[in-house]
């Protein structure tokens, strides 16, 4: 995490952390509360559930980097109508999600043609 | 019901989890972050009970110990990483910005506040405090004779045989020359336009002894002087540049007086070199040649040269006046008989800027005075400012909040607005200062050295920060110390919070200075209203004056000088307009005069005091109908008139001698010994009031009018009388004299009136400084007041509409209000007694005619601040009138 944090020094935002693309990923759909972030990236892969902590830190950093922005509160259906700090997606976010989502596709692309990936092991 | 209970456990554990994260960082995701456990809990609560809920709390614990220290070691967002300024510079610039109008007000009074100071300090430091432009300035030394017993003059020039002493005395005096200022018509060339200029004539080594050398060609050779010198020339800058700049002047001829010299050099443009003058103001030079006599064979009786010395490296200003002690007993002894003649050096540096120096330092002090006023008057817009959040930073405490982020932000903001303030400033500083060279005296000293440079402008904008931060720090206290509970204790009462008092308190302050201000800038004005007033002793207006030299190159002959001036005389007698021509040796205060011992044999008031009974005297040729065409007062007798009378040399005397030489009697027809021994004595005709030579407003040293056609003068000034705009005559006066002798230089065309203005420039540039700085503190004051009785009317709105509603009228409350305002005053006033004591004190240098307690500035002062700050209080306080006390209490 540390050495991650030094290669993000200027412009330049990739790679981003796992926990970011995830947030990132939740977000590009609608926006969402932390504890709804949660929920949908434990939908989409179990063990890629990042600790609370770990997420509004992440959060935290990301609203700072623009990436996304905090939006009024509200109440949430799925929090017992409880309010709750909704997120958003910037411009920006969108733009370096779809950038980090082609690395991995080229790195992808490149783990098969080195034989690393079957077709079906897809 | 018991899993709410868990639930608010959970929430209770989480909040305390919570604590492991950095206050910055709960301040922004704290809530978040429980509320997200809190969901995590109710899901786990819900699937799996309170087993599934204990996995909870404990990945919650790990999760906490890992990120809560984690974050606050590295801290995810950049403003932590940056510490917490970073945010504070973001969030203040911001809150900033969404006030343009406040910040363009509050730099916009400090560009102009601090740009006056940036002035006054530019001036000060460029004259009073930096080194002059040559080598070791502070072993330069200037040498006077003080005449002592021998006759009252404490400041003379040096004889030839002074100099030549002083150049031979060696040990602690290392080098000496001598400089004689003498104005020499100039043409580049033979038959060309002809100018006057000031050449210093002086000893070959003297830019060794100021450590400047010539830019362009050489200095003079040890060798180049004495009665076979070769006719050699320096330029200065100036001169050169006026002769078109020229690098091949160098080993070209010009004529001084129509004698050829040899440019051999030409001055740096840093080196402006101006003489000082044993009387008057130091004078500027244009070029440099060497002394053609040897000057330990001049006559030591009388003075004409000012004496340079340069000290032996690092020596004390006392051992250097011990060694021209010495040497001035040595004169004494040889030269006046131990009669009591004294030499006495002066540094450069105080003997030039010792005439100016009072005047400085009260400009000075106004600065400083302003400089405050301008600190106090930010304070309270920032607390006012302040107190608009009060709500917020006392809610945003009272949810845990650190003060240190309040008081940062509030540090800030002032720090800002400041660097802000002082970068306007120092901008408007080089402006104002250009404007104010424009108007100084020509004489100022070092004038061509004021200049705002980085050194200066980086201290204004660092004064500018300063004080920003300064004013912050009252209303940043205060702002710290704002609790919801002192926010809902003042609510209740409406008696005002905390920064209403500190508010009262910067108000109080602000008319203290005022007051210290205003008085020193009334004070001043004053003094310089009776120098305006002041009656010089002659009727300025309507006269223009030129100096026409006849140098002997053009004209060798005495009389045909005379004939010459006749013929000048005539013609300009016959421009169209002209009412009246004369022409004098001495144009009154220029304090250019030649100056004479006296004695008035056999007159009544002699003493026997030998010293008493023979004073120095201005001695000043005019020719006749000077004393009409002037405007001078004739007391007894009559002028010179225009027919001669063979046969008496005929002379005025002022009041003064008049007043010691003849007591009671009639000094009509006394004779004064004059000139050569043996020669026919002058015969008092007139006796007539000073045509002051040196203050508006004060007689000078005793005058003796002699008939120039009597004694030869050369130079004369030629006055002349119009009804009209004198202006109007100088293109006449320039063509006379052309058709006359296209040889001929004019010097100094200006009017009576420009004489006048110039001798009072100096305090008009100080009267009007000062008395900008005391209407902008005035100003500022009344702000002030404005702000604090309009708050406190907005404030007290609900105890006003209740006195109203049980019976007070209208007309009681306004007064309840003004008169809030009235004490502020009065408290200010009394505590700025003291203040206007001692700026009394320090101005009464500059003060002529005005005492430095004057009552009438001190009651006109008391009484206008009182005035602007009654209307400052009242229109605010107006607002009470419209105050419905049904719908005001209604509301609450």
């Amino acid at each position: 995490m540390g050495m991650d944090r030094d290669r993000r020094g200027g412009e330049s935002l990739q790679p981003l952390r796992r926990v970011e693309f995830h947030i990132l990923l939740s977000l590009a759909t609608s926006e969402r509360h932390g504890y709804g972030i949660i929920q949908d990236i434990a939908a989409r892969d179990e063990t890629a559930v990042p600790d609370v902590g770990t997420m509004y830190r992440a959060l935290a950093r990301m609203v700072e980097n623009r990436l996304i922005q905090a939006t009024a509160r509200r109440s949430a259906p799925d929090a017992g109508d409880e309010r709750r700090n909704y997120y958003r997606i910037t411009e920006a976010g969108l733009r370096v999600a779809r950038a980090e989502a082609r690395r991995l596709e080229a790195l992808t692309r490149a783990a098969r043609l080195g034989g690393l990936l079957t077709k079906d092991a897809k | 019901m018991r899993r709410d209970h868990l639930l608010n456990a959970s929430e209770r554990w989480f909040r305390l989890l919570e604590r492991l994260y950095p206050p910055d960082f709960r301040d922004e995701m704290g809530n978040g972050l429980v509320e997200a456990y809190r969901d995590r809990a109710r899901t786990a609560l819900n699937r799996g009970g309170i087993v599934r809920l204990a996995t909870v709390w404990v990945r919650a614990l790990v999760d906490s110990v890992r990120n809560g220290p984690g974050e606050r070691v590295s801290p995810a967002v950049s403003w932590r990483r940056s510490g917490n300024w970073g945010r504070d510079v973001e969030l203040a610039t911001r809150r900033l910005m969404r006030a343009p109008m406040f910040v363009v007000a509050t730099v916009g009074t400090l560009a102009v506040g601090l740009g006056l100071f940036a002035v006054v300090y530019t001036v000060v430091q460029k004259i009073l405090i930096e080194p002059m432009p040559y080598r070791d300035p502070g072993d330069l030394y200037y040498v006077w004779r003080d005449y002592g017993p021998i006759f009252d003059l404490k400041r003379g020039w040096l004889g030839g045989t002074d100099i030549a002493e002083l150049q031979k005395a060696g040990g602690i005096i290392e080098s000496t020359v001598g400089l004689r200022r003498q104005l020499t018509t100039f043409a580049a060339r033979e038959g060309g336009d002809a100018m006057e200029i000031a050449a210093i004539i002086t000893s070959p080594n003297l830019f060794d002894v100021l450590g400047v050398q010539p830019a362009l060609g050489r200095g003079f050779a040890a060798n180049e002087v004495g009665p076979k010198r070769p006719p050699v020339i320096v330029l200065t800058h100036e001169l050169w540049k006026r002769l078109g700049a020229d690098p091949a002047i160098l080993g070209t001829l010009v004529r001084l007086n129509g004698t050829p010299y040899t440019v051999i050099g030409v001055m740096p443009p840093t080196s402006a070199f101006v003489q000082h003058a044993s009387l008057g103001s130091p004078q500027r030079a244009d070029a440099f040649i060497t002394f053609d006599i040897n000057l330990a064979e001049t006559n030591p009786n009388g003075g004409s040269y000012a004496g340079l010395t340069r000290a032996r490296r690092g020596e004390s200003a006392q051992s250097v006046a011990n060694a021209v002690d010495a040497v001035g007993r040595t004169v004494d002894a040889r030269d006046f008989r131990s009669r009591g003649l004294k030499l006495y050096p002066v540094g450069l540096k105080p003997d030039l800027v010792a005439p100016v120096r009072p005047a400085l330092l009260v400009l000075g002090f106004a600065g400083v005075l302003l400089v405050f006023v301008l600190m106090v008057n930010l304070a309270s817009v920032l607390l006012a400012r302040v107190a608009q959040r009060e709500h917020e930073f006392a809610v945003s405490r009272a949810l845990g909040a650190n003060t240190a982020a309040v008081v940062r932000a509030t540090l800030f903001e002032g720090g800002l607005l400041g660097l802000c303030g002082g970068i306007a400033a120092a901008l408007a500083a080089i402006w104002g200062t250009r404007t104010l060279i424009g108007l100084a005296p020509l004489d100022l000293p070092r004038r061509e050295a004021i200049a705002v440079d980085w050194r200066i402008a980086a201290v204004i904008i660092g004064l500018g920060v300063l004080l920003g931060l300064m004013a912050a720090v009252a209303p940043a206290m205060w702002a710290a110390r704002s609790t919801l509970a002192s926010l809902l204790a003042s609510s209740a009462v409406r008696g005002g919070g905390g920064h209403g008092r500190m508010r009262r308190v910067l108000v109080v302050g602000q008319v203290t200075l005022c007051l210290v201000l205003l008085t020193t800038g009334g004070l001043v004005v004053r003094s310089f209203e009776r120098l305006v007033r002041a009656d010089p002793g002659f009727k300025a207006e309507g006269i223009l004056a030129v100096r026409v030299p006849i140098p002997p190159q053009f004209v060798p002959q005495a009389p045909d000088v005379l004939a010459l001036q006749e013929r000048i005389e005539r013609a300009f007698a016959a421009i169209p307009g002209v009412t009246g021509v004369s022409a004098t040796s001495s144009v009154p205060l220029t304090a250019s005069a030649n100056q004479n011992t006296i004695e008035i044999p056999g007159a009544p008031g002699n003493t026997g005091d030998r010293a008493r009974d023979s004073p120095l005297v201005d001695v000043i040729g005019t020719r006749a109908r000077y004393v009409d065409v002037m405007g001078m007062r004739l007391v007894a007798g009559r002028t010179f008139e225009t027919v001669r009378h063979e046969g008496v040399r005929e002379a005025l005397i002022d009041t003064l001698l008049a007043r010691q030489f003849f007591p009671a009697g009639d000094p009509l027809g006394a004779k004064i010994p004059y000139g050569q021994r043996g020669a026919q004595p002058l015969t008092v005709v007139g006796v007539v009031e000073q045509a002051r030579l040196y203050d508006v407003h004060q007689d000078g040293r005793p005058q003796l009018y002699v008939r120039a056609e009597d004694w030869g003068y050369r130079t004369l000034n030629f006055v002349l009388r119009t009804g009209r705009d004198p202006h109007g005559l100088v293109a006449d006066v320039r063509s006379v004299v052309r058709n006359i002798d296209p040889r001929l230089a004019l010097a100094d065309l200006r009017t009576m009136d420009e004489v006048v203005a110039n001798a009072l420039r100096r305090q008009r540039i100080s009267a009007v400084l000062i008395s900008g700085f005391a209407f902008g503190a005035l100003l500022l004051a009344a702000m002030g007041l404005f702000g604090v009785v309009s708050g406190s009317v907005t404030r007290r709105r609900h105890e006003l509409a209740v006195r109203l509603a049980v019976g007070a009228d209208h007309g009681r409350l306004l007064r309840l209000v003004v008169a809030e305002g009235a004490a502020l005053v009065a408290t200010g006033v009394l505590i700025g007694a003291p203040g206007i004591y001692v700026a009394g004190m320090l101005v009464r240098g500059v003060l002529v005619g005005v005492s430095p307690l004057d009552p009438f500035t001190l009651v006109a002062v008391t009484l206008g601040l009182g005035l602007v700050a009654m209307i400052a209080c009242y229109l605010p306080a107006r607002r009470v009138l419209a105050i419905d006390p049904a719908q005001s209490l209604r509301q609450e």
